[in-house]
């Protein structure tokens, strides 16, 4: 006897397009899912992470390694992302990410408390970020050059504030850990808490707030946004705030978790590419108009976990540059095409 | 020239016109080395749609992009409903019951129809930030069924529409605002027919209610004559003709404009440099 179906055919009404088939629904999800922005990393990453556990033993067991080489990327990219949103781009969170701890310092030092300082250092940020914003939307040089100058300005500073010495993060000892340095990077999952939060909700304004519809309008049709209304100029200002905020929240952290903080530009610079490679790998395009911090998210990872496991292979560390390149002109050639799917073809 | 020009067109001072809903008197606008608008004197009536014709780049756009708070005015003064009016910004301006379908349409590609016609103009769920989606969806839906324009999936990006659905996303998103003022910038220039007499109709039906004043910049003269209800020319950054439609035809304006153009050329041949912007047509 033949197995009755599941469920009995309904009776549609005749007007009612047909039922559709499950091989046509199957094909829907896939269209959606290709749709998605993240959906390329997502399949990066699970390669990743079957090529790495499959060929390095220890992997996964030493997991939590994974965690500093991607927390405080993730969290300046999320930042970058609405800059890059805007069809920006701030050059220098690598700088801010290493000048804000030394003005933290400078702030304790002062006498100031340790949270105050925290406080007043991030803010001091902002304002510097604000600034990056004021050259870009007010006096009308590319960001690229504004925030260029800037990354300059600062990697000068933090040399000229610390006598190109190495200092001990104020708060922090080898010895033991205090609350304070356990909330602000030292913890082990402190650092991906603030990554999850961070990520949380600036995902949540980029989609659910008058902010993050102004970001995207602002990027996709700068002159059309204005003619609507939004105040475009102050929306580039504050992406920028927002973005060397995220950068100083990731320096002070770092400088926390490792208890000392080296005047080191190039090495500070090194991750303002990894965070803009984050960016670009997790589908923020530069053209502006479309970002996720998800996406940012997710490829801070990626590159989390390519360093993680060619340390652990101890490959040449040249080959994770070689990887890095090629995972972000292959982001970058996927996302084209998924746009123009997505778009329909024609319209670039 | 100029004085001809305001032959017949003496300026009443506000308070003597107090169904004017809007006068505009002197205006001038300059971008860099390009005069665009000289000296432009026009007043609208309370329910009455204005017609506003003229050249590409006679500067129709330009004054209603001044009208609306997006440029600022050389010199020049404006009233509405009898008191001075100079819009700080768009949305000053909107606050005081003057919305805009521009030209460009001023929609966001990446940004969906729902997105796109409520931007600037969201709604969240107060007193929280957050953008009350289902909300706007069903009143754009609304919106948009009022119109009478199809628009099958109103959650894609604006990029996936077509032309005429992304001008009727523009126009219901200036119509949704129950505005006095409506300034329309060729809002049927992508439309098909049907669309554009569906445009026609909503037009109509606003001056029904009586209470909307709108100017709309047309192209095309026989859809002139069944919006309007008077005709304003900008010809060389002045307003040359001012005429109830009912008084003037297409013939006339034709005539008119034909004219200027050959006087134009005319006078370029005899070497007058004034007229040269014809050239770049
Ligand atoms: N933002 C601007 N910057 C510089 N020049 C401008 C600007 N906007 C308009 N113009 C100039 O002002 C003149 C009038 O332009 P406008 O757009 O108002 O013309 P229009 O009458 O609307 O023309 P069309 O029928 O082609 O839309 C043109 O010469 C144009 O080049
Ligand atoms: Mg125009």
């Amino acid at each position: 006897m033949a197995v009755a179906p599941e469920k009995a055919p309904e009776k549609a009404p005749a007007q009612r397009p047909p039922a559709r088939g499950a091989g046509t629904v199957a094909l829907d999800w896939a269209k959606k899912g290709l749709a998605l922005r993240e959906s390329s990393i997502i399949v990066v990453i699970v390669a990743s992470l079957v090529y790495f556990g499959a060929t390095t033993p220890g992997f996964f067991s030493g997991w939590k390694n994974l965690l500093p080489y991607f927390c405080f990327l993730a969290i300046m990219a999320a930042g970058e992302v609405f800059v890059m949103t805007l069809g920006e781009i701030d050059l220098s969170i690598g700088a801010l990410w290493l000048f804000t701890p030394f003005m933290y310092w400078k702030l304790t030092s002062a006498g100031i408390p340790l949270l105050p300082s925290v406080i007043l250092a991030l803010m001091i940020a902002s304002l510097l970020g604000g600034v990056n914003g004021f050259f870009t939307a007010y006096v009308g040089i590319p960001s690229f050059v504004a925030t260029l100058a800037m990354l300059f300005f600062l990697d000068g500073l933090a040399l000229i504030l610390s006598h190109s010495q190495q200092i001990t993060t104020p708060g922090t000892s080898v010895t033991q850990t205090s609350t304070f340095a356990s909330v602000f990077g030292a913890g082990t999952y402190s650092e991906l808490i603030w990554a999850l939060v961070i990520m949380g909700i600036l995902q949540v304004v980029l989609t659910f707030t008058r902010w993050g519809i102004y970001t995207v309008a602002t990027g996709g049709n700068r002159l059309g946004a204005s003619e609507a209304g939004v105040k475009t100029r102050l929306v580039v200002v504050r992406n920028f705030m927002l973005c060397a905020t995220t950068a100083g929240i990731a320096g002070i952290l770092e400088a926390v978790r490792t208890s000392s903080i080296t005047p080191d530009p190039s090495g500070s610079n090194q991750f303002l590419l990894y965070a803009v490679a984050a960016v670009i790998i997790g589908g923020t395009l530069m053209t502006g108009g479309e970002g996720t911090v998800v996406g940012a998210f997710l490829g801070a990872l990626f590159i989390g976990i390519l360093q993680d496991g060619l340390t652990l292979k101890s490959v040449n560390a040249n080959y994770l540059y070689l990887w890095l390149g090629i995972a972000v002109i292959i982001a970058m050639t996927l996302y084209v095409l998924v746009r123009r799917i997505r778009r329909g073809s024609g319209r670039g | 020239m100029a004085d001809q020009a305001f032959a017949g067109q003496p300026i009443v001072e506000p308070s003597t016109a107090p169904d004017d809903v809007l006068r505009i008197e002197h205006i001038a606008k300059r971008f860099g080395p390009i005069t665009a608008l000289r000296d432009i004197n026009l007043h609208l009536r309370k329910g009455e749609v204005l017609g506003l014709l003229g050249d590409n780049g006679a500067g129709k756009s330009t004054l209603v992009k001044i009208i609306c708070g997006f440029h600022k005015a050389d010199s020049g003064s404006m009233w509405l409903k009898g008191k001075p009016y100079a819009p700080k910004s768009v949305l000053d301006a909107r606050a005081q019951g003057v919305d805009t379908v521009y030209q460009d349409l001023a929609l966001v590609d990446e940004l969906s129809a729902t997105q796109n016609l409520f931007l600037r103009r969201e709604q969240t769920y107060r007193p929280l930030p957050f953008l009350a989606g289902r909300k706007m969806r069903r009143e754009a839906r609304a919106a948009l069924d009022e119109i009478g324009i199809n628009i099958p999936r109103i959650d894609l990006p604006a990029a996936r529409l077509s032309g005429g659905q992304r001008q009727a996303i523009a126009v219901a998103r200036a119509i949704r605002d129950q505005s006095e003022i409506l300034l329309l910038d060729e809002p049927l220039a992508a439309m098909g027919a049907k669309e554009g007499a569906m445009i026609l109709d909503l037009i109509a039906r606003l001056k029904d209610r009586g209470d909307v004043s709108i100017i709309m910049i047309v192209h095309n003269y026989v859809q002139v004559f069944q919006a309007c209800d008077r005709a304003n020319l900008i010809q060389d950054g002045l307003i040359t003709f001012d005429k109830p439609t009912a008084e003037s035809s297409v013939d006339e304006l034709n005539e008119i404009v034909v004219e200027e153009y050959r006087r134009a050329r005319q006078a370029e041949m005899s070497g007058n440099g004034e007229a040269s912007r014809y050239n770049a047509a």
